[in-house]
């Protein structure tokens, strides 16, 4: 017997994703549970394995093919009865047996208006085009409108003509190329726009000496190493962070427009903004108040590992609090981070240097750096920000007071 | 016995184009014929047909010659010759589709296919039986000529298209019985090659279905090279003394009589499909016969597909062979269907008729409030050039929107213009796309941006109706 292979629902609010990467071919024998395809969603890239033991008859969705949840994207045959036709075994409807009459008929202008491309791609993605409205002239559905529909999103002005510019079609050479904006690329650049849309933000910018935590994190390494973890500073700044956020309860909330209310959290979910080939994606520390630094390192370890490989799971990547962006590796001094809505505030961390410090009247060199915070005015003023960002630097500063909660 | 995805009964046009598009696709697939490859369009019709009209036409053009300044004596067509021509055509063509077959690796078997099961079907070949086991079934062993009660074909005096194709010389008096897209094919050509022609047509007009105005072009010229041609009539009675035939047609005038040399039926075809066991497989057809099947080229048997002229009509070899394509895409488990909005129509008649879409009577019917604009060949440069000013491209558009919704061309290389109003209408374009779109000159295509222009209320080259 044949299995047809759906994609399967895979987290909330998840309709639709890219295939990735086939992990088998038609003809190859498969495992129950070996990792079959890998599927880009928007919101991360997961790893779907088998479900079932046989050899695969078809791939129903290429690689590059956006696939809607239920859609049946591949065939396998179980053998667990007879041959069966490769097609999908649907009988045909007699109801559907056309008169030849039918067939060679214009259709009428209030019918649909596609060209022939666009009503394969329909069929492909098992659209009714009769139900699309169309976003061209005369109601004409373009290639948009059909994946739009398929994607179960409300008609409208396509993000995608956010795109570049189609090249003409006269001229030489390629100087421009079309990257279709899609998967982690696309959310990253809905919700950045939505979110300088949606509120206010500010950002505040402060020096803090990491001079001590320099030789704290030192300090640490040799321990953190035996317990096999790398050990940076963000888990420090992690743990000055949480005395605060408690403190300033605003700054680790979310606006409720819809009840307006203001929903202060009291837990303490950090995520971490990681670079990966896709693009941005912010992998989630759970509950930051409750683990020691080497927990904290050992997870954004594994975190980080699982975002470049495009392997997060749903659960990993929803359900922060706050979040840090690191770009002090790369440098700059300081930066305008870009609220991760619906938190109100994002750290960022900049490059730690050796830079002259007046301390008691006298220059030293220090190791400083730039704490950038952005913030929802909305939902915090400068003052409190500004204040928060102090007890944070403060306690970085403070040795002693740092130690008290990293262990 | 021989193991196969796919078994396909028939190579004409929708088969061996389905046998390639399935092989490309990997399914194991054999290809069973019983005659040569190519069916009835390589080797009977289409194209041993459009040879004999080159040389028609090229003869017929050296006739008036002298009008062109063309010297041009002792010009006289050579049969024996012109067959020989004519086979290599199709040779060379069947031979391209056995490579083409075999370079996809794709199996032919030829001989007679009995279909004895949806996954089982006996050829007859010249080595004896052979089995053919497969899971997907294609059925596509078209049509074949019908004639009428005593009107016969013996293929000797009562003539088909097949016979018509072969013939060793022009018959002096050609009787063409029934006046479709076949009949005028033959008519225009044997004209051309120096028969005196009579048509009977059944119908009030030649081309049934056709406009009128179309037709008209056509029958005119016909009548002005002195063919008879006798609408509403039909043949009564066929008296055979030697090679030639005394015919009674009766017509609205009266009965007369016809002495002629040759009949060539073409009253239409049936579907072929005796040994196909359908009412065994469970397989639907229409009162007709012809196989029923939905868009995807299944019939009402799971794993029995049909395609090409045996589903009906239109009979056309571009149709067939696109439902080929579906049926192989289907079977490899794609999602294709018959889609198209429209399936282009030729005839090769003199001037040649073409069209796409909706007729201006079928638009009117479809509830179109319709725009009708009409471009004449004699107000084209290129058609003047050519010495070809006959015809007219027609458009019909929607009037609300400019939709173009059919075109008709009488005319010449109407054939050929078609197709760029087929993509124009699949495209969804309207008679402003046409319009605003550069069409080279001096050409032929230019006559249909003329009548899209004047659609689109902007005419250059004619004043405004």
């Amino acid at each position: 017997m044949t299995y047809q292979f759906k994609l399967p629902d895979i987290g909330e609010g998840v309709a639709e994703g890219e295939i990735l990467k086939w992990m088998a071919n038609v003809g190859d024998q498969i495992k129950e549970d070996q990792p079959l395809v890998e599927i880009m969603t928007d919101k991360v890239n997961v790893q779907i394995p088998a479900p079932r033991t046989g050899k695969v008859l078809q791939i129903l969705a290429k690689e590059g093919d956006v696939a809607k949840v239920g859609q049946i994207i591949m065939v396998i045959d179980d053998g667990s009865g007879g041959a069966q036709p490769p097609a999908e075994p649907t009988p045909p409807e007699p109801a559907q047996v056309p008169s030849s009459a039918q067939l060679h008929q214009a259709a009428p202008a209030q019918s649909v208006l596609a060209t022939p491309a666009t009503r394969r791609l329909a069929r492909e993605l098992g659209v009714d085009l009769s139900l699309v409205k169309g976003s061209g002239t005369q109601g004409r559905i373009t290639d948009e409108d059909v994946k739009r529909f398929a994607s179960g999103s409300p008609v409208g002005p396509s993000t995608e003509t956010m795109q570049a510019p189609r090249p003409s079609i006269h001229g030489a050479g390629p100087r421009e190329e079309l990257v279709p904006l899609r998967g982690v690329r696309k959310t990253i650049s809905e919700r950045m726009l939505k979110s300088l849309q949606t509120t206010a933000q500010v950002t505040h910018v402060d020096e803090a000496d990491m001079t001590e935590l320099v030789l704290l994190r030192e300090a640490f390494k040799g321990s953190a190493e035996k317990r096999g973890v790398h050990l940076t500073f963000i888990p420090f700044i992690i743990k000055a962070l949480v005395p605060a956020l408690k403190e300033f309860p605003y700054v680790n909330s979310s606006l409720d427009e819809q009840s307006g209310n203001i929903v202060l959290k009291m837990y303490y979910n950090i995520g971490i903004a990681t670079d990966t080939e896709q693009g941005l994606v912010v992998p989630v520390v759970r509950d930051v108040d409750r683990k020691d630094i080497f927990e904290l390192a050992g997870e954004i370890e594994t975190l980080a590992d699982k975002a470049r490989k495009a392997q997060l799971t749903l659960d990993e990547v929803r359900g922060g609090t706050f979040t840090i962006t690191n770009v002090g590796a790369i440098g700059g001094l300081f930066a305008t981070p870009i609220v991760n809505a619906p938190e109100v505030a994002i750290l960022g961390l900049h490059k730690i240097a050796k830079r002259p410090v007046v301390r008691d009247n006298k220059v030293e060199i220090r190791d400083t750096t730039c704490f950038s915070l952005s913030f929802d005015h909305r939902v915090i003023d400068g003052a409190y920000a500004a204040r928060f960002m102090s007890r944070v630097i403060e306690t970085v500063q403070d040795t002693k007071k740092l130690l008290s909660e990293v262990l | 016995m021989i193991e196969a995805d796919v078994a396909i009964v028939g190579g004409g046009p929708g088969g061996y184009v389905c046998g390639i598009r399935a092989a490309q696709l990997g399914l194991s697939t054999v290809l069973i014929e019983a005659d040569r490859l190519g069916g009835e369009c390589v080797n009977y019709g289409c194209i041993p047909s459009k040879s004999l009209i080159t040389v028609s036409k090229l003869a017929d053009k050296v006739k008036e010659a002298e009008k062109y300044g063309l010297k041009a004596s002792g010009v006289s067509v050579d049969f024996v010759q012109l067959q020989k021509w004519k086979g290599e055509v199709i040779s060379r063509l069947v031979s391209g589709i056995e490579l083409l077959l075999k370079g996809y690796h794709a199996t032919i078997l030829k001989g007679e296919a009995e279909v004895v099961s949806k996954d089982r079907v006996i050829v007859t070949t010249d080595q004896g039986r052979e089995e053919v086991s497969c899971k997907n079934l294609v059925l596509a062993t078209g049509t074949r000529t019908s004639s009428l009660p005593g009107l016969e074909i013996d293929g000797d005096l009562v003539i088909s298209s097949k016979e018509g194709l072969d013939l060793k010389n022009a018959p002096k008096r050609l009787m063409v019985v029934g006046g479709g897209a076949i009949g005028l094919e033959f008519a225009s050509m044997f004209q051309k090659l120096g028969s005196t022609i009579t048509i009977v047509e059944i119908m009030e007009q030649l081309l049934p279905g056709s406009d009128l105005d179309l037709v008209r072009v056509v029958h005119r010229k016909l009548e002005g090279h002195g063919a008879k041609i006798y609408l509403k009539s039909k043949v009564l009675r066929v008296d055979k003394k030697g090679s030639e035939a005394a015919v009674e047609v009766e017509t609205p005038d009266g009965k007369i009589k016809v002495e002629v040399d040759k009949i060539l039926v073409s009253v239409g075809r049936k579907p072929r499909t005796e040994k196909l066991n359908l009412p065994t497989l469970g397989v639907q057809t229409d009162p007709r016969g012809y196989i029923m099947t939905d868009s995807r080229m299944q019939t009402s048997v799971p794993g029995i597909y049909a395609i090409g002229d045996v589903r009906g009509p239109p009979l056309l070899a571009h149709k067939a062979s696109k439902e080929g394509i579906v049926a192989a895409e289907v079977m490899a488990g794609m999602p294709s269907a018959a889609d198209w909005k429209v399936i282009p129509e030729a005839v090769f008649c003199d001037p040649e008729v073409a069209s796409v879409g909706l007729t201006e009577a079928k638009a009117v019917e479809a509830g179109f409030k319709v725009k009708r604009n009409r471009f004449q060949f004699a107000a084209l440069g290129r058609a003047l050039a050519a010495g070809e000013p006959e015809g007219f491209v027609k458009v019909i558009s929607n009037e609300a929107d400019g939709l173009v919704l059919g075109v008709q061309i009488v005319g010449p290389e109407a054939s050929d213009l078609i197709s760029e109003v087929a993509l124009a209408i699949e495209m969804g374009a309207t008679v402003d796309d046409i319009a605003l779109t550069i069409h080279p000159h001096p050409t032929f295509p230019e006559a249909i941006m003329e009548a899209a222009e004047s659609a689109a209320g902007r005419p250059i080259h004619q004043l405004k109706s």
